[in-house]
């Protein structure tokens, strides 16, 4: 039996937005055909994990209190992220962990949170804190060369991210990386990082199954075609969302 | 010229009814665009009970007036849950004179959380109570720990009855906002048959809020709600004022101080709600005969809670407008023997908060193994709960998603078996008349 392993980043910190439902839906697609799903967690006080050793590594978004208090946690372990990055464990980085994962968060008093640096990009809190991302959101994305997918979630932020250099998606409905935006998120083959809640794999069966495939043909070394799910929920929902959010614009 | 405005406002209120409209706010927003300063030139002379919570604020302000009003007394109260200033203001208009004069022995608002700073710093507040702070509607309301720093902030110089669940970690720290106030009163529920050791659904209080700590617990009774301390600064020990003891929710009955309370419902969130309200009745010294009576008698009918029957199929529907609304909804399914099925509506108009994540930290878990065997789902969204569902395991055969209310409703009612209908905000007063109709 193939196996997928899994490290939740914070789960007790990182979990406002229903983040953890994107673990659920990873594990729903790989048990139903066949393939296991270990779920570990690591939060403030556990012993450090040995992050290469996992296949996906997944961290959420959270309230402003309990990010600045897991920021300095996770710093140290700076150098074990690039490494993990480098050797092709995926990263998928929603919100608050999308911009921990950059060069550094500039808060509204202008008090600088250092990020891990893992990536290029960096995010500054807008002046007026009322003044945020919100809404629904539709992105073109191209995952592989091939087809480019739309992808659907609902965007909540504050901050503005700059210079992502090589970003998830074309914004067709919504804010992205800052306000008024074409660009959301960043993107390499073994990362995505995005402000897209919903929870993100929900809607986009599709992202979840680049996941899936991406994990079993790195870990396994075979081409990997996946066995097709009933996905009618989806359908429907990605159908009637894209109606209203496509259509209201023009 | 206040006078003057009175007597507008009143006519129009005049109108409204006759044109068959509650008013809702409508005559407060006006009288703010007349006079923004109008809360101030209401003269009250009675004792002013307000009560806010992110839920159980409309179930706890209507037990409050009550069971004053079963022990004789004549309340005002915004009722129909109107909880802004507006709705306040309407409330006041309504039931003063045109000099501003209000004759009555209580008055009792719910007050929503983000407006008690504004409202109270004209109305003058003798009581006020605090149930629970829950994540709610985020992409609206933003984060839970900015209301409670705002609550914080009006109670450092408030000296009045502070009523607080002592049970929610979130609430009780208001106790010490005002160290000079000696009028903190904690209470309480005892450990009831389905508590947990670990904590079962999404919750906030994880974090002592002095010294940043992870909280203890003895155990949860639902979400973050439990016997939680803290064992660095021992925050979470302080002298309870009521605690609610035996709770049997079958038999739908509580103890506090020996004394048997029998209530129309069985949730444990109730049962806090309950206890918060007899705590106030102890402190206005309200006999227990007309307590026991009240409570024995309220129910409100109005989709919180709400038991009918549609053909013979019992009915039970209730609103969850955050994911712990749902959860305690899910609880009564979870602890109900029987088989049932199960209604889910899910809107995401501007009021009921354009994200629904939300659903995500609902816990769906092991509902096949609760006995529910169907499950149909509508509202704007009816299949991002379906996917919800469906991911937490429940057979994806037996999830009936439907674009028209009337189509679930109809869909709903093609058996026999017991039903439970959860909405959320704008869905519900729809889905209940919905449901109602079908009764002919
Ligand atoms: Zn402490």
């Amino acid at each position: 039996m193939k196996e997928v392993k899994i490290l939740y980043l914070y789960p007790d910190m990182l979990e406002l937005y229903g983040d953890y439902g994107n673990i659920q839906v990873l594990k729903y697609r790989m048990e139903k055909r066949g393939i296991a799903c270990v779920v570990d967690s690591y939060s403030i006080g556990d012993a450090k994990p040995d992050f290469s050793s996992y296949d996906i590594v997944f961290a959420g978004g959270g309230a402003d209190n309990e990010q600045s208090i897991l920021a300095e946690d996770l710093l140290q372990y700076k150098e074990e992220m690039k490494v993990a990055v480098q050797k092709g464990v995926f990263f998928l980085l929603i919100c608050g962990a999308y911009q921990l994962f950059g060069k550094y968060y500039k808060g509204v008093e202008g008090n600088v949170i250092p990020g891990l640096e893992v990536f290029p990009y960096y995010t500054e809190a807008i002046g007026d804190r009322k003044k945020r991302c919100i809404g629904n959101i539709v992105l073109e994305v191209a995952l592989k060369k091939e087809q480019p997918t739309k992808v659907i979630g609902f965007e909540n932020h504050g901050g503005q991210t700059f210079g992502s250099v090589s970003p998830f998606g074309k914004v067709l409905f919504g804010n992205g990386n800052s306000f008024g935006d074409k660009q959301e998120g960043f993107f390499m083959g073994n990362v995505i990082a995005t402000y897209l809640h919903g929870p993100l794999l929900s809607k986009n069966p599709e992202v979840a199954d680049y996941i899936i495939e991406y994990c079993l043909e790195r870990k396994y070394g075979e081409t990997i075609a996946l066995q097709a799910l009933d996905d009618r929920f989806e359908q429907k929902c990605r159908e009637q969302m894209l109606q209203r959010l496509l259509k209201s614009k023009k | 010229m206040n006078v003057v405005y009175m007597i507008l406002l009143k006519c129009i209120n005049v109108v409204l009814k006759l044109f068959g409209k509650q008013g809702g706010n409508i005559i407060g927003k006006i009288a703010m665009k007349l006079n923004p300063n109008m809360l101030a030139y209401f003269k009250i002379n009675c004792p002013v009970i307000a009560v806010t919570a992110t839920n159980g604020k409309t179930s706890t302000n209507n037990c409050i007036g009550y069971t004053l009003e079963t022990a004789g007394y004549r309340v005002i109260s915004n009722k129909e849950g109107n909880n802004m200033e507006t709705g306040i203001l309407s409330t006041l208009i309504k039931h003063a004179s045109l000099t501003g004069k209000i004759k009555a022995d209580y008055i009792t608002f719910e007050v929503d959380e983000s407006y008690v700073p504004q409202v109270f710093k004209t109305i003058p507040l003798d009581t006020l109570v605090v149930l629970d702070f829950f994540r709610d509607q985020l992409d609206r309301n933003g984060e839970v720990e900015t209301l409670i720093l705002k609550m914080n902030t009006f109670l450092k110089t408030y000296q009045g009855n502070l009523v607080l669940n002592g049970d929610d970690p979130n609430v009780a720290r208001l106790g010490k906002a005002n160290p000079d106030n000696k009028n903190v009163y904690y209470y309480r529920v005892q450990k009831y048959a389905h508590a947990t050791n670990g904590m079962y659904e999404v919750g906030e209080g994880k974090f002592c809020p002095f010294c940043k700590t992870r909280l203890e617990y003895a155990y949860y009774q639902y979400s973050h709600i439990g016997k939680f301390s803290c064992p660095k600064c021992h925050y979470g020990e302080y002298p309870i004022y009521k605690e609610a003891t035996n709770i049997q929710l079958k038999e739908k009955t509580f103890e506090v101080e020996g004394i048997t309370y029998h209530i129309q419902d069985n949730s444990i969130y109730t049962i806090y709600n309950y206890v918060a309200v007899l705590s106030v009745m102890n402190l206005y010294h309200i006999d227990t005969e007309d307590i026991i009576k009240a409570f024995s008698q309220f129910a409100l009918n109005n989709g919180r809670l709400e038991s009918i029957t549609i053909h013979g199929v019992p009915t039970i529907i209730n609103l969850a407008k955050n994911p712990t609304g749902a959860n305690v909804s899910l609880r009564l399914v979870k602890e109900d023997d029987e088989e049932k099925e199960l209604l889910f509506v899910l809107n995401d108009n501007v009021a009921d908060g354009r994200d629904v994540s939300w659903i995500w930290d609902i816990n769906f878990d092991a509902l096949a193994e609760h006995k529910v065997s169907r499950i149909i789902t509508a509202g704007t969204r009816p299949y991002d709960i379906a996917i919800r569902m469906k991911t937490a395991g429940f057979d994806s055969q037996k999830i009936i998603p439907c674009e028209q209310l009337e189509q679930a409703v109809q869909e709903l009612y093609q058996t026999n078996v017991k039903k439970y209908v959860i909405a959320n905000y704008t869905a519900l007063q729809p889905t209940r008349h919905a449901i109602l109709g079908k009764k002919g």
